[in-house]
């Protein structure tokens, strides 16, 4: 039955990591994350060569591909751009049709957006060129506290007094870290701050962009249970999160590839 | 002979080359910041106004030995040119107080840099019948100390005729901004600012020479086939550099129309050719729409968003923007702070908003190329 399958990739080459998925359809059936290294084009070549092994297809059997990210730009693959945001709101339109607003913590900027019912976006923002509301400030404190990415989150649960930081500004709070350190505050509490000082940010981005429920969060700041938790309780709800929430954009662009396919093919089917 | 076209780009790429050669066969110039130094004021003694620009592709090496790297790049890039010499040909330096950087622009650059002849305006905030008296006083102050420095008399009649050549010159940007009304545009965002910024450093009678040249060029290109892009209003500040227009044009739009510093804020309105020249320009000069001046409130909110807006309204209007996109040289408090009104207003008219601050610098583009993208998507 393979043959009469139609097939749609979405390439999100994001500045922490770069990202794919592959549709069979409108069912994900293959998806990859490697980090985005020195040399976008040639991760961006090898994930995909690695997630359509994974699909067992082959690149001509593409029906549709669209690339996203920052790294777009240096794709080696001929397929049309569309920007992350777009990308994003499409992902959890589909993975949460009842999505209103898109929260997306990256390795380089947030971005908050208002979707419509169809999955477009209504309005958005940016946080500036500011490492405080990125996933980068968790990282930089991270590597200062020497804990592991993926124990972030659950290590911040533990937190019974967080620390407060007097600055908004990452460069600062990495040497406000340091002191706390020095004054014997734990690891966890350390951690619950930052997720605080994040969530303050972010609900600011979310009331400039008008926010509707549902929120969902996605992004590498996804996969940190800790803010997630940090967000809803700035904004007193509760925040929806994909299961694989890096994924999202570049699911959401294998989705506007079939989308885009079939605009162009009004007959066709999956 | 080169195409109108072709030396639009050659002034615009070397800036201040034709005011250096003016200079050397005696001619007076004088650099000025902003868009309330008259120009005709600066003609009718005989000299060249020359409006001082920055280099966004040029990093500030210089300046921030000098002056806080936290205060407008546009002032600190031009600036940095001036320490490195590069507006060594200036015979004079002329500053308003515009707003506070340029105001306080003034002294480090006399203090560092001094022309030949130097002088601040004092620009009154609140706009007003008293406030264009005031202005016209500091006007006739202008003319009183450039009567001393060059050791001659104005002569009315001069500055009378100053005003009807800088009127035509309006005239003539108004006439080819109207070939951006159609679907697409005669002309692009792209090549009105590389027009712009090339008269901006070279005598009024020479860009106009060159206007009239350019339209009769654009004007018997084939025309395009209607391609539905969205159409773009730009407001904001400073941009003499082609590059964030340009990244939106081909990010999928047309830049149609603009409120901005370099584009319509400067040449839009005649000035009215009063008995007194110096009447009508201290009322025209005052009452342009810098951010920086504020109109009297009046009673209710939508009255007054009306009242301060209203010609952004037309612009948009007229020109069929689908969106507007506020561009803003960072730290420009005057426009920051006067965003969120104009975004209101705008979003009234059901015009979507996007807000980007960027660093003056080329270099910053390729980060907002994701904004603009998802902005188009959205109008799209």
């Amino acid at each position: 039955m393979s043959g009469t399958h139609r097939y749609y990739a979405g390439l999100d080459m994001g500045s922490a990591s770069i990202k794919a998925a592959v549709l069979s359809g409108h069912r994900l059936i293959a998806s990859e994350i490697v980090a985005s290294g020195g040399k976008y084009s040639d991760t961006a070549r090898k994930i995909m060569g690695g997630v359509l092994a994974k699909a067992g297809i082959s690149e001509d059997r593409l029906d549709g591909m669209i690339i996203t990210g920052l790294g777009a730009e240096s794709a080696p693959f001929d397929a049309p751009q569309v920007s992350d945001i777009s990308c994003h709101a499409m992902g959890c339109h589909c993975l949460f049709p009842s999505t209103r607003t898109v929260i997306d913590i990256g390795g380089q900027f947030t971005k908050v957006a208002r979707i419509t019912p169809q999955g477009r976006i209504a309005d958005f923002l940016m946080s500036e060129k500011c490492a405080t509301g990125s996933g980068r400030f968790l990282q930089v404190i991270a590597r200062i506290l020497q804990v592991k990415l993926e124990d972030i989150g659950p290590l911040s649960m533990t937190s019974k007094h967080p620390v407060e930081f007097s600055t908004n500004c990452a460069v600062f709070a990495e040497s406000e870290t340091v002191s706390r350190i020095a004054e014997g505050a734990k690891a966890a509490d350390i951690l619950a701050g930052v997720h605080h000082a994040m969530a303050a940010k972010v609900a600011m981005l979310l009331k400039r962009v008008k926010m509707e429920p549902d929120v969902v969060l996605t992004g590498g700041g996804g996969e940190d249970e800790g803010l997630a938790l940090a967000i809803g309780d700035a904004l007193s709800l509760k925040i929806l999160v994909p299961d694989k929430p890096r994924l999202t954009a570049a699911f959401g662009a294998a989705y506007l590839a079939r989308e885009q396919h079939f605009r162009s093919h009004e007959n066709h089917s999956d | 002979m080169m195409t109108a076209s072709e030396q639009v780009e050659k002034l615009y790429v070397e800036r201040g080359k034709r005011a250096r050669e003016l200079r050397k066969k005696g001619k007076k110039i004088i650099g000025y910041f902003c868009c309330f130094v008259p120009d005709e004021i600066i003609t009718a003694f005989d000299m060249v106004p020359y409006r001082i620009q920055g280099s966004q592709s040029e990093p500030i090496d210089q300046a921030d030995a000098y002056i806080e790297p936290m205060a407008c790049p546009f002032a600190r890039s031009s600036f940095n040119l001036a320490l490195k010499g590069r507006y060594d040909f200036l015979d004079g330096f002329v500053a308003p107080h515009s707003c506070d950087t340029i105001e306080r622009m003034y002294h480090i650059w006399l203090h560092n840099k001094p022309s030949s002849f130097n002088h601040l305006i004092n620009v009154p905030h609140m706009l007003g019948s008293g406030s264009t008296s005031f202005y016209r006083s500091e006007l006739a102050y202008f003319i009183k100390s450039l009567e001393d420095w060059s050791g001659r008399k104005l002569d009315p009649d001069r500055l009378k005729d100053a005003v009807r050549l800088y009127n035509r010159r309006r005239a003539l940007l108004r006439e080819l901004y109207e070939l951006r009304k159609t679907d697409p545009p005669q002309v692009s965002g792209t090549e009105i600012t590389r027009v712009l910024v090339a008269g901006m450093g070279i005598p009024a009678e020479e860009h106009i020479a060159l206007l009239e040249r350019y339209m009769k060029e654009i004007k018997v290109r084939p025309v395009p086939k209607a391609d539905k892009l969205p159409r773009i209003f730009i407001w904001g500040n400073e941009i003499d550099d082609i590059a964030f227009i340009n990244l939106v044009e081909e990010s999928g739009a047309q830049v149609v129309m603009d409120d901005l510093c370099t584009g319509t804020r400067f040449f839009w309105d005649d000035v009215p050719e009063t008995k007194d020249p110096l009447d009508g320009i201290a009322a025209r000069y005052l009452n342009i729409h810098c951010p920086r001046s504020n109109v009297p409130q009046m009673e209710t909110r939508e009255k007054d968003l009306g009242n301060r807006y209203g010609y952004i309204g037309q612009f948009v209007k007229d020109w069929g923007a689908d969106g507007a996109i506020f561009y803003i040289v960072r730290y420009c408090d005057t426009c920051e702070l006067e965003g969120p009104d104009l975004r209101e207003y705008l979003n009234s008219m059901n015009i979507p908003v996007l807000m980007v601050e960027d660093d003056y610098s080329t270099s910053t583009i390729g980060q907002l190329r994701t904004r603009v993208q998802a902005f188009l998507e959205m109008l799209g």
